[in-house]
């Protein structure tokens, strides 16, 4: 396990629904410019902005500047904390030890 | 996946390990580690039928994903009174990608007396790991999957405190 904090982050980064649906478009398209995504999503670029500033720092998105425009496209590693269930563990079991211990102390003082 | 890629991942297993020294006797530990109420205490998910005797059925409830109810179906392998503690760990759904994707594991719980304690060693093993760095990198289905699953768990995570510990 090399980042076990990060499927907090990933969680976190898409609880928010909308930032949940831009990474989503992300997703469904090969590459996506921030007017393309604004475009129908009834929320401003300013906005989307945002998300896909939060995305980049929970590593699921990343950008590639084109002249004026920047173009954003889902980051295959940014999800690999989620893909198996063995991350899922290795975080699981290390926090269940520190509440043995804390139960422990509490039953055995 | 192919029949053969399917094979070649069931061949190749992988672990987790947790090894650490606890100030207490391994009576007390086994006792946390082997009464329903306490184990619920500690692992933070609802248990229903836990006895230490092999053979014995059981299940934790947890999260939900997609067409998995999210019940964890465990049986007691071996019991040594202070000593080992071992049961299978299944659930997940085929039709699920990262969380609650098949799961067919063993959790195996050591403990040794040591000068200062006990040294209790947790070991989860059978995990059968994406074999194919392909795998993330195809924008096709399985994303789609994945961002399916995450919406399920978000939205669990998102609405209830009690969600958070896992």
């Amino acid at each position: 396990m090399t980042q076990p904090v990060t499927i907090d982050a990933v969680m976190r980064t898409l609880a928010d629904p909308t930032r949940r649906a831009v990474f989503e478009r992300v997703v469904n398209s090969r590459e996506i410019s921030v007017a393309d995504l604004t475009r129908g999503s009834g929320v401003t670029q300013g906005a989307i902005s945002q998300h896909l500033k939060s995305l980049k720092h929970a590593g699921l998105v990343a950008e590639r500047p084109e002249g004026r425009n920047v173009f954003y496209r889902a980051e295959p590693k940014g999800l690999a904390p989620l893909v198996d269930w063995m991350s899922h563990y290795g975080v699981f079991w290390s926090d269940r030890f520190d509440n043995l211990r804390a139960l422990l102390k509490e039953i055995d003082p | 996946m192919t029949d053969a890629a399917l094979k070649a991942n069931k061949a190749e297993t992988h672990e987790i390990a947790i090894d650490e020294i606890f100030p207490h006797a391994p009576g007390p530990i086994w006792k946390a580690l082997t009464t329903g109420a306490l184990i619920e205490r500690w692992i933070t998910m609802p248990l229903t039928g836990f006895e230490a005797v092999a053979g014995n059925d059981f299940t934790f409830q947890t999260k939900p994903a997609g067409n998995w109810d999210g019940v964890i179906h465990c049986r007691v392998l071996e019991a040594v009174p202070n000593e080992k503690l071992v049961y299978s760990w299944k659930g997940g759904d085929a039709s699920n990608v990262g969380y609650g994707a098949p799961l067919d594991t063993i959790v195996t719980w050591t403990l040794t007396p040591s000068k200062s304690g006990t040294r209790l060693r947790l070991v989860h093993s059978g995990f059968v790991l994406p074999r194919n760095e392909g795998a993330y990198r195809n924008m096709g289905e399985g994303w789609k999957q994945i961002v399916k699953s995450i919406d399920t768990v978000a939205a669990g995570l998102n609405g209830s405190e009690a969600g958070a510990g896992e």
